[in-house]
């Protein structure tokens, strides 16, 4: 057993986080949550020429042969940081759909593309059940014919290019990617705590043509499993990352914060509450890791990734509010880091899937069947 | 990284597999009770069985009778272990002792109890903390005076597993007075049945014994039986109780998958009002999130056992493993009691007992994981200040800075 990064993942990390503490401080940011784009162009196109979109990308396409773990590592600097943006909507779910079922032609137009971050793609697969379950999609579509209707929490639909929208082809699951700028389609944003950009997309009698089709019809389900995994642990990942940094910036508060004429870490409830956050942490990014490992060694990771991701919506939930009880009234402030964390660790602990969903697939993994 | 074992690690986990298939461990006689650790109950038939293998003794170095297996092969073995819940209670002990007596042991030690470890007939208690000296350790009495070529030991200790059925005991006295407080502590190897050592049993609240005390009356042991030179006993302790509490722990997380597994037969078997447990959404998230917590347990010990095999300094990681590994036995215990409901009290042995009434130990027994070998507040303590560099508190100032 080994549980140190590669070589190469540490100069990755390594270059990430210098990278991220200039070009990603926390004024950034504070300034792009409050925004309504909440984009930063200069940011995503150097975050492009470091490689980073292309991770998984094959290099004869514009990428560079990465694995998940490889993803996970730099997610988590990226959690680290709070950055905002589409990397994880784009880079990582959606290039892992494409890279898993793209014809010759879609693989031409958007893996180059993505992989130099010049396209953002994103997936639309929820709907009014809530539901990241590829069962629970009901919108139907004829391939060729119109699609109407509408999905809810897609990421970033107000930067993408295209959307790979999950749909009912009769019984089957589909997948399509289509183009924003085909008529018809339009986004309305939700106004979310985290400062995500999350919208409403509609689709109203947007024509679908049959090179639309991402993979084949029925295909869609099991083409979905392994994406929205990887987004699982990317969330996870972030989530971690963001941990790490609330406990970075506590124990370095309960230092220099003096009360009672001395440190307020010298007092033994803050040092056990510290404590405690370092076992958060530790322990949730010990599942992770072992759970992106595995996916990235091509071994069976259902039932780990979701262990990994139901704990760590626990764990790093719980580090975040211990984080806010450690600063006190200091962080309750708009413009003090904590809440940006905070919000992001809420956000990304019910994406793809909340503790309970990921909890029931662990009871499933662990054998509970109920036969009585 | 990697979280797979070698081929050679497989390979022993094999064998290890095949050795429990033949030697099942309800065969074995019990001489002393299950604490709950995950180690199982003491048996020494199990001890020397596992000596035969040469089990015990695989990682020594060649010249002390060892095969220089690397230390990896002993986390495999206990994990194995745990996991079919073989009586292997002593092991971690004795493994810690024998590490101990070849670092820093004199000839007679390495001549007279090596072997006997090897054997697997040697076991050990720990005489570290008495009455008055619990978590504040250096407030101990006992003191050892030099005597010719021998030490007389004075003084009374407490909670000390297994001292009834061990072979030896390993005292922690006071051997001068000296300016720092943590300096003048030495550790002594003293055989069960010396002249002076009266030991005397504590009936626990499962109501059988596991713990006793031992009184000391002019103890006289040859100096060459101190283990370490003389005066620097406590960084010896202090080593041995960073130790403890990963080696003492490691095998946690295997026997809580155990339990658990137990636990989810149960609830797939068991219908409370014509309704299996195992359907109650309440139950299969509970058990769930506890497979989570073990699973994350296992890890943290692995990522512990790897620092501790590359050489990687330690700061916080088996204290914080320890609080971790009882707090998650702590909670499958109460989980499992409330599975079982009005069944969980019934005890081993019982009518109507379900699980083997082993449950109700596990409550029990748990309940004492969180005091002993270092509570989970002076480790929490120890993970903050050691760990996060966090300022000691005024008055645990002068134990941290000895550490």
């Amino acid at each position: 057993m080994d549980f140190r990064l590669s070589p190469a993942q540490q100069i990755l990390t390594t270059t990430a986080r210098s990278f991220l503490r200039q070009h990603c401080p926390p004024e950034l940011v504070q300034r792009l949550a409050l925004d309504a784009r909440g984009f930063d162009d200069a940011l995503w196109r150097r975050m492009g020429e470091l490689g980073w979109p292309g991770l998984l990308i094959p290099s004869d396409l514009g990428g560079s042969d990465g694995s998940l773990l490889d993803v996970i590592v730099l997610v988590e600097e990226m959690g680290r940081a709070g950055l905002p943006g589409p990397f994880v909507a784009s880079a990582v779910v959606a290039t892992s759909l494409v890279l898993a079922a793209a014809s010759p032609a879609q693989r031409k137009r958007l893996l180059p593309a993505l992989a130099a971050g010049e396209r953002i793609v994103s997936l639309a697969l929820v709907e009014e059940s809530g539901s990241f379950a590829p069962d629970a999609v009901t919108l139907a579509c004829a391939v060729p014919g119109r699609l109407s209707g509408r999905k809810l929490f897609v990421k970033d639909a107000h930067l993408a290019d295209d959307l790979v929208v999950a749909v009912r082809i009769g019984a089957d699951l589909g997948l399509l990617v289509v183009p924003t700028d085909r008529p018809g389609i339009r986004h309305l944003p939700l106004d979310a705590i985290s400062g995500e950009k999350l919208f409403e997309v509609t689709f109203d009698r947007v024509e679908v043509r049959p090179d639309d089709l991402l993979g084949s019809v029925g295909e869609g389900g099991a083409l979905l499993a392994p994406a929205l995994r990887a987004g699982s642990l990317a969330r996870t990942a972030e989530m971690v990352g963001g941990a790490q940094r609330v406990l970075e910036l506590a124990v370095e508060h309960a230092k220099t914060r003096v009360q009672g004429g001395r440190p307020i870490g010298g007092y033994q409830a803050i040092q056990h509450a510290c404590a405690d956050l370092v076992r958060d942490v530790d322990a949730a990014r010990g599942l992770l890791y072992a759970a992106a490992w595995k996916d990235s060694e091509g071994r069976s990771a259902e039932a780990d990734a979701a262990l990994a991701k139901a704990y760590a919506s626990e764990a790093c939930l719980a580090v975040a509010r211990r984080g806010h009880q450690i600063f006190g009234a200091i962080s309750y402030c708009e413009e003090h880091p904590l809440h940006l964390i905070h919000k992001r660790i809420q956000a990304a602990s019910l994406d793809f899937g909340d503790a309970q969903l990921h909890l029931e697939t662990v009871a499933r993994a662990i054998g509970l069947d109920g036969r009585a | 990284m990697n979280f797979d074992f070698t081929a050679a690690e497989h390979a022993f986990a094999d064998e290890v597999r095949r050795f429990i298939h033949a030697n099942p461990p309800e065969t074995f006689a019990v001489d002393g009770m299950d604490a709950g650790y995950g180690s199982g109950a003491n048996s020494r038939a199990f001890m020397r069985a596992l000596g035969a293998q040469g089990w015990l003794s695989m990682c020594w170095p060649k010249s002390l009778g060892g095969r220089e297996q690397p230390m990896f092969m002993k986390l495999v073995l206990m994990e194995e272990l745990a996991l079919a819940g073989a009586p292997f209670g002593p092991l971690a002990g004795v493994w810690q002792t024998a590490d101990a007596i070849i670092e820093l042991g004199t000839e007679r030690l390495r001549r007279d109890v090596l072997p006997a470890i090897a054997r697997g007939e040697a076991t050990f208690w720990q005489g570290y903390s008495e009455p008055d000296a619990g978590s504040d350790l250096l407030a101990l009495k006992t003191e050892a005076r030099r005597d010719g070529d021998h030490w007389v030991i004075r003084g009374h200790k407490i909670w000390s597993s297994h001292a009834g059925i061990a072979s030896h005991g390993l005292v922690f006295a006071r051997t001068s007075r000296e300016a720092r407080r943590s300096r003048g502590f030495s550790m002594f190897v003293v055989a069960n049945g010396t002249q002076g050592m009266d030991i005397r049993p504590i009936r626990s609240m499962t109501g059988e014994v596991y713990h006793h005390e031992v009184f000391l009356d002019d103890v006289r042991v040859p100096a060459d039986l101190m283990l370490g030179a003389p005066g620097e006993g406590f960084q010896a302790l202090l080593n041995g109780l960073d130790a403890d509490r990963f080696w003492g722990r490691f095998y946690k997380a295997p026997a809580l998958a155990r339990v658990l597994r137990q636990l989810v037969e149960y609830a797939n078997t068991t219908a409370v009002g014509g309704v299996p447990l195992a359907r109650d959404p309440s139950v299969r998230r509970r058990l769930a999130a506890i497979a989570a917590d073990i699973a994350a347990l296992r890890l943290i010990f692995y990522r512990a056992g790897c620092l501790i095999r590359d050489g990687a300094p330690l700061t916080y990681e088996t204290a914080m493993a320890k609080v971790y590994a009882d707090e998650t036995g702590q909670k499958l215990a109460r989980l499992g009691m409330d599975l079982l409901g009005i069944w969980g009290p019934l005890r081993a042995g019982s009518r109507w007992a379900k699980l083997g009434g082993q449950i109700s130990h596990l409550y029990q027994t748990t309940l004492g994981h969180t005091i002993a070998g270092g509570t989970a507040e002076i480790l929490r303590t120890a993970v903050a200040v050691r760990g996060l560099g966090l300022p000691a508190e005024p008055k645990a100032a002068v134990a941290a800075r000895a550490r």
